[in-house]
C-alpha cells in the first residue's frame, strides 16, 4: 500500500507516455467515446467512426507539432489549432472534415476524460478537497462573477 | 510505470467504458429553479461514478480499482481530453470568418475574463488562505480548456488540478443559475448596456450562454435577435482566443500574483 510519501512523488512523475503510447492510449479513448457517441445521439457506428479517425488524426498532428514545432506550445493547443485550420472556410476539403465530425457529439467526448479524472483522484487530493470545500465553492462563485462582470465593463467601454 | 501495464490494464479502460455508456444513457436531466435552472450532464455522472469506483474513496471498491489503476488513470485524463479539443477546434473554424467581422469591442473584451483574477484570487489567497489551489481556482472560469491547460501544465492530480476541478464542479453545477442571476440583476440595475451583458454572455459553457442570454432576452424581450448574436459570437471567441489569453496571460499572472501574495509552502521546504 503507498503512503502520501510514494503518493508524492507519483504526483510529479506522471508516467510520460511516448508518441507510439500515445497513438495507442489515443486509439483506446476513440473506442470508449464510439460506444459513447453510439448510446447518446441517432449516429450509427460508421458515421462516429469516421468522425473519430477524423478527430484522431487531428490529434496526432497536435502532437507531432507539440513535438517538433521550433516554439513551445501545450499540446491542447496545438490540438484546437490544428481543428480550427482544418475546418475553416477557406481551407480545400473543410467541408467534408466537417460532415465527417458533425456525427461525433461534443459534450459525449468529455464523458470519459471525467470518468478517468474521477479514477484517477488520490488521497492527498481528497485531502485538499476536505480542507478547501467550501472555500472552493466561495471562489467559484467570486470566478463566475468577476469573469462576467469583467467582460461587461471591457465590452461597455468599447462599445 | 511501465507504459503496456497503462495501455492493457482492462479494469481500468473496461470501468470507462462501462462508466461512460451509464452516463450516456441517462442523459442530461435540467432542474429548473426559478429563473434558471441546474444542469446535470453526463460527464458530471461520469466524475462522481469515477469517484464511487475509487478505492480513496470507497474502501470497497478496492476488489475492482487497485492502486495500479489509480495511478494509471492519470496520464489518461490528458489524453482523452484531446479528441473534445479536436473537435472543439473545429466548431471554432467555420466560424473563423464571423469571428474576423465581429470587430474589436468583442475581441477586446475577452480581457474582461481577467477580472476573476481581479475579484476572486484576492479572497482565495487573502481572505480564505488557500494554497496553490488558488491559482488553477482562479486563473480562468473553468471551463473544459482551462482544465486541459491546467492538466497540461501541472497534471489534475496537483494543487492547480484540484483547485480548477473544483471551481469546473461548482460551475457545472451551478454556473448556468449563477449566470442567469447576474444577467438579470445586472440589466434591471442600467449600470450596463444590454449589448455589453449579451458579450459578457459567451464567457462560460455553452449551456452558461443559453441560461444568461435567456436570462438577458426575459429582462428586455425586444433585443432579443441581438442579444443572442452577441452572446454566440462572443462565446465562440472566449474558446478561440481565450485559450490562448489563458496560456499566455492569465495563467502567468496567476502565477506571479501567487508569488508575491501566496503563503509560502512550508511542507515542501521542510522535507
Amino acid at each position: 500500500m503507498s503512503d502520501i510519501r510514494t503518493d508524492d512523488i507519483d504526483l510529479t512523475e506522471d508516467p510520460r507516455l511516448g508518441l507510439g503510447a500515445h497513438a495507442a492510449a489515443l486509439a483506446v479513448v476513440c473506442v470508449i467515446a464510439l460506444v459513447g457517441n453510439t448510446v447518446a445521439t441517432e449516429n450509427t457506428v460508421p458515421q462516429g467512426l469516421a468522425g473519430l479517425i477524423i478527430l484522431w488524426v487531428m490529434c496526432m498532428a497536435g502532437m507531432l507539432l507539440t513535438r517538433f514545432a521550433p516554439f513551445k506550445l501545450p499540446s491542447v493547443a496545438w490540438i484546437s489549432a490544428v481543428g480550427i485550420v482544418a475546418t475553416m472556410p477557406w481551407t480545400p476539403g473543410s467541408a467534408w472534415i466537417l460532415d465527417k465530425v458533425s456525427h461525433v457529439n461534443f459534450l459525449t467526448l468529455a464523458t470519459p476524460c471525467l470518468a478517468y479524472a474521477g479514477i484517477a483522484i488520490a488521497k492527498r487530493e481528497l485531502e485538499i478537497a476536505k480542507a478547501s470545500g467550501w472555500k472552493i465553492a466561495v471562489v467559484a462563485v467570486l470566478v463566475m462573477t468577476g469573469t462576467y462582470v469583467g467582460s461587461a465593463l471591457v465590452a461597455q467601454a468599447f462599445l | 510505470m511501465p507504459t503496456k501495464d497503462i495501455l492493457l490494464d482492462w479494469r481500468l479502460h473496461g470501468s470507462v467504458l462501462a462508466i461512460t455508456v451509464i452516463a450516456e444513457l441517462v442523459g442530461v436531466i435540467a432542474v429548473p429553479i426559478g429563473i434558471g435552472s441546474i444542469l446535470l450532464l453526463p460527464l458530471l455522472y461520469a466524475f462522481v461514478m469515477g469517484l464511487l469506483i475509487n478505492p480513496n474513496v470507497i474502501a470497497g471498491a478496492r476488489a475492482l480499482i487497485r492502486d495500479r489503476e489509480v495511478h494509471a488513470a492519470s496520464p489518461l485524463i490528458v489524453i482523452a481530453i484531446m479528441p473534445f479539443i479536436a473537435k472543439f477546434g473545429t466548431i471554432i473554424g467555420p466560424s473563423m470568418d464571423k469571428i474576423i467581422d465581429a470587430g474589436p469591442a468583442l475581441i477586446l473584451q475577452e480581457l474582461g475574463n481577467l477580472g476573476t483574477i481581479v475579484l476572486a484570487f484576492p479572497v482565495a489567497v487573502l481572505v480564505l488562505r488557500m494554497g496553490r489551489e488558488s491559482i488553477g481556482a482562479c486563473f480562468s472560469v473553468a471551463r473544459e480548456p482551462n482544465i486541459a491547460i491546467i492538466a497540461d501544465k501541472y497534471g489534475l492530480k496537483s494543487q492547480e488540478g484540484a483547485g480548477v476541478m473544483g471551481v469546473y464542479v461548482i460551475g457545472t453545477l451551478f454556473g448556468t443559475f449563477i449566470f442567469a442571476i447576474l444577467a438579470s440583476i445586472l440589466a434591471t440595475t442600467g449600470a450596463f448596456s444590454i449589448e455589453a451583458l449579451a458579450m459578457a454572455c459567451g464567457i462560460g459553457s455553452g449551456s452558461m450562454m443559453a441560461a444568461c442570454s435567456g436570462a438577458l432576452v426575459h429582462a428586455v424581450p425586444d433585443m432579443e435577435e441581438q442579444i443572442l448574436a452577441l452572446a454566440g459570437a462572443s462565446n465562440v471567441l472566449t474558446y478561440a482566443t481565450g485559450l490562448y489569453l489563458c496560456v499566455f496571460v492569465a495563467l502567468p499572472l496567476t502565477e506571479k500574483l501567487y508569488d508575491l501574495l501566496g503563503r509560502k509552502e512550508p511542507s515542501k521546504a521542510g522535507a
